[in-house]
């Protein structure tokens, strides 16, 4: 794309997201809507990350793991130690990475399906924790989590408290579009800078990059913290929203549907695990109305999504282009 | 001329079996030196011990009078002493010129955290990595190729793009694994005439090879191994006229020495 | 103790056989086949309706469960992976139909089946009694018919052509094609081959501890634990995973009683410790 062209559909884009829906769900009112797009922005900050891991040649079914981790930590600075909502923000998505870099140095060594399933399991590992841990209130979960409060710099109010809002749907809506346009606008620069070669090397051939001085322990790490860190930030907004978080909050389903989410957008394209996310939860909710052949038709249109695109969705455009 | 890699005393065992057995040799500035030896006879062992991909279980290796045995390859790399592989170790969904590219990561003067900024070191290093692949490629013939995808070239060329990988890394030796494998004469006398053109860049040359005839055209010296063992060191003439080693290679059944 | 023991070793006979399948479609296709369970499921609903509903002998209806289930894994194959491994880029792709195809099944079962939990008459009354160990027949039975399952299976792969092409197939595609092995064919087999195992586990379990639709997801991760603790793609991996895997269960549920979930939690944390130490599992190469 020439650079007018992309600026072009940034502002398109912005736009969409922050007016044009809005403005729409207001009209049509189906303020349920809100709720749907503002988890398709957060479960797609989360299959970002798992996104990067993909880019780096690993296949990653932990992300639930680190959105549960996230979701328990940021409750529990709130409810047991007073923190304000937002710092636990980027405090839950730091331990998220610190603790994928705990995790990270022994299985990163691990490849192809055994990588995967190990992080299958840390995800059941976490479920069990979040169980048996005095903190977490068990099984019970911890509910009635206040929702996140005023921030005011110089006595001028920025974010307003969400409980004073007549519409809290409608900023959480904004408050997660905007982390999800950072998110993406961050991988984006990650990916066409050399960042993103040198994870296209370690994908390909890790040998050869260790060869040609990539240190390639180092960058699988940065690579699954900042995935970490993605996912933990997904699990904080997603606690706020519900005010409530238990063991079964993110489950291996969960880990499982953000890998198919970046599968179904398409590994090569950084924009795919949002497109793939946006498609299957909300096609997932359109066929609601299917009933009981909700799963049947669902689980049918994606074996011939895949069959006519298995390199993702977004492999149209590339498809197109040659056409043409 | 100075030694610039010293092997000393290096010993490989794999459990019970010992692939590479006390060998002691020195490679000397800008010269071309073969490693040769009969089927398991150690080499692809000893290549590796060398670049650092197996750790040592006794002896070790010097380069430039630091021991270099025991670091990360990456660091290994970084010192100046580059490995290439056989032809089917590139990045295959790369261009060629990417792959060339993405291989002078050893030069780059920024970091992870200045690319993703963008920073004018960044650019900079981009802008001199690329014209630098465009030399090397220009250099070993691959112009033409440079904007496919590395996996649709032909063998020769996947061979050319290895050698093309690790010369962007501006080694110092550059050690390479079997170069001629596979070859027909034409081609392989095309290489031979690469490898000295590596030389006239300023290069050592570290070479593990089978091609008998290739290896006494372009060696300065030649090493033996047989059975894990040294069994000889010397010019190509010191070789072929060496009884041991002829021993060892009438032994095996379908290697010839001579031109 | 010995009842520990026995029942370890039931449950790790029935576990093995629902790996070794797993095992054969990774070995040959490198497939993750996430809808191992949901075949598993399957086969246990037709063994209910032949022997539970219609009356039918129960060999009939394992026999049933069997034959199903491979038709299927062919359809699957044939069908929907041979296409997109051709197709795609990446080799991971195939993880995302692999999903698709349980989802499927799930929604095909749930419509056929529905979602009640379904137990059939017993195959076999009475219960072994000794003193110290206590062994219902039917468990006997099952459990005996399974490791037949498990002979017949390595004999077959040893010794038959189809076994020894597949065999061939799992060491190396390139060469096993050059050398004449209709690939093809033989992946179809193999994927058929290892849904069937799938299939008559359920049909076998269906007589002891009944079936229900949501134990799909399940019986699929325990069946990657299985043949991650063997080694991926290895046929004496994935038996030792079995009953190393049914033994743990046995064990833990035993020592670890009072704390319940807290046996599953030490067996995955060990689990992942232990792949940290040994990526490849107990036999498995480093592929993959």
């Amino acid at each position: 794309m020439s650079p007018p062209v992309k600026i072009l559909s940034v502002v398109v884009f912005l736009f969409a997201v922050f007016v044009a829906v809005p403005v729409m769900i207001t009209v049509t009112g189906r303020t349920d809507f809100y709720y749907t797009l503002t988890s398709v922005a957060l479960l797609s900050i989360a299959s970002a990350g798992v996104w990067l891991t993909f880019y780096i040649g690993r296949i990653n079914i932990g992300q639930g793991a680190y959105s549960l981790l996230g979701g328990y930590a940021s409750a529990i600075l709130v409810v047991d130690y007073g923190w304000s909502f937002w710092l636990t923000i980027p405090a839950a998505g730091l331990l998220c990475a610190g603790v994928s870099i705990l995790v990270g140095l022994p299985i990163l060594r691990l490849r192809g399906v055994y990588f995967a399933m190990v992080t299958l399991v840390f995800t059941e590992v976490a479920r069990l924790l979040a169980l048996a841990l005095p903190v977490t209130g068990g099984a019970t979960g911890m509910t009635s989590i206040p929702l996140p409060g005023a921030v005011s710099i110089f006595g001028l109010t920025i974010i307003p408290d969400f409980a004073s809002l007549e519409n809290p749907r409608l900023a959480f809506y904004l408050l997660a579009v905007t982390l999800m346009v950072l998110c993406f606008a961050a991988m984006y620069r990650i990916v066409h800078s050399r960042i993103g070669r040198l994870c296209q090397s370690l994908q390909q051939n890790e040998e050869l990059a260790s060869s040609i001085g990539v240190n390639i322990v180092y960058l699988r790490l940065i690579a699954y913290a900042i995935s970490s860190f993605l996912g933990g930030v997904g699990g904080v907004i997603f606690v706020a929203i519900s005010q409530s978080i238990y063991p079964s909050s993110f489950t291996v389903t969960d880990s499982v549907n953000f890998m198919l989410n970046c599968f179904l957008g398409g590994l090569g394209y950084v924009f795919g695990p949002m497109l793939g996310t946006l498609v299957l939860y909300f096609g997932w909710d359109l066929l609601f109305e299917a009933g009981r052949f909700q799963l049947l038709i669902y689980s049918s249109v994606m074996i011939v999504l895949i069959l006519v695109l298995p390199n993702g969705l977004l492999s149209l455009g590339l498809i197109l282009r040659r056409k043409v | 001329m100075a030694e610039l890699l010293e092997i000393s005393g290096i010993t490989k065992r794999f459990g019970g079996l010992v692939a590479v057995n006390n060998v002691t040799f020195d490679v000397r500035d800008r010269e071309i030196l073969s490693v040769i030896g009969p089927n398991g006879a150690g080499k692809s062992t000893l290549f590796k011990l060398i670049s650092s991909f197996l750790k040592p279980s006794a002896g070790e290796v010097r380069f430039k009078g630091q021991r270099i045995s025991n670091l990360a390859p990456h660091i290994v790399a970084r010192r100046g002493v580059v490995r290439t592989f056989q032809e089917t170790t590139i990045f295959r969904n790369m261009t060629v010129r990417d792959n060339v590219i993405i291989a002078h990561h050893l030069r780059s003067r920024a970091n992870l955290f200045g690319f993703f900024l963008g920073s004018a070191l960044a650019r900079q290093d981009e802008n001199i990595f690329g014209q630098s692949a465009d030399e090397i490629l220009a250099f070993l013939g691959l112009a033409p190729q440079s904007g496919e995808i590395a996996r649709n070239l032909p063998h020769g060329h996947l061979r050319a793009l290895g050698i093309a990988i690790g010369l962007a890394t501006n080694p110092s030796i550059l050690l390479l694994d079997e170069p001629f494998a596979g070859m027909n004469h034409d081609e392989t006398m095309k290489a031979v005439a690469m490898v000295r053109s590596l030389r006239d860049r300023g290069l050592t040359v570290l070479l593990v090879e089978h091609d008998m005839p290739a290896v006494m055209k372009i060696s300065d010296r030649i090493v033996v191994l047989n059975f894990g063992e040294m069994i000889a060191e010397g010019t190509p003439a010191e070789i072929q006229s060496n009884a041991r080693v002829i021993e060892a290679y009438l032994g095996s059944e379908d290697e010839a020495i001579g031109l | 103790m010995e009842q520990v023991i026995v029942n370890g070793f039931y449950l790790g006979a029935q576990y093995a056989l629902i790996a070794l399948g797993l095992t054969l479609i990774f070995a040959l296709m490198n497939v993750l086949n996430f809808a191992h369970g949901q075949m598993y499921v399957l086969g246990g609903f037709i063994s209910y309706t032949i022997y539970g509903k219609l009356g039918l002998p129960f060999v009939v209806a394992l026999i049933s469960s069997g034959v199903t289930l491979a038709i299927v894994g062919a359809l699957f194959e044939r069908f929907l992976f041979r296409t997109v491994i051709k197709r795609s880029l990446r080799e991971e792709s195939t993880m995302l139909l692999a999903a698709a195809t349980a989802f499927f099944l799930d929604a095909v079962i749930l419509l056929l089946f529905g979602e009640k939990q379904r137990g059939v008459p017993k195959i076999v009354k009475g219960v072994y009694n000794d003193g110290n160990l206590i062994m219902p027949y039917d468990r006997m039975v099952v459990g005996i018919l399974a490791i037949a399952f498990i002979a017949g299976f390595i004999l077959y792969m040893k010794y038959s052509r189809p076994g020894r092409a597949m065999r061939a197939l799992a060491q190396d595609r390139v060469a096993a094609q050059l050398m004449g092995v209709e690939v093809d064919r033989y992946t179809m087999i193999g994927f058929a081959l290892g849904a069937m195992l799938a299939g008559i586990v359920g049909g076998l379990l269906v007589a002891i501890t009944g079936i229900n639709s949501g134990i799909g997801g399940p019986i699929s991760i325990k069946a990657f634990l299985m043949v991650m603790i063997g080694g991926a793609g290895v046929v004496g991996g994935a038996i030792a995973g079995g009953f190393i895997l049914g033994m743990l269960e046995s064990v833990g549920l035993t020592v670890l009683r009072e704390f319940g979930d807290v046996t599953y939690l030490v067996i995955f944390a060990a689990l992942m410790v232990f792949l940290s130490i040994r990526p490849n599992g107990l036999m498995g190469k480093p592929w993959g």
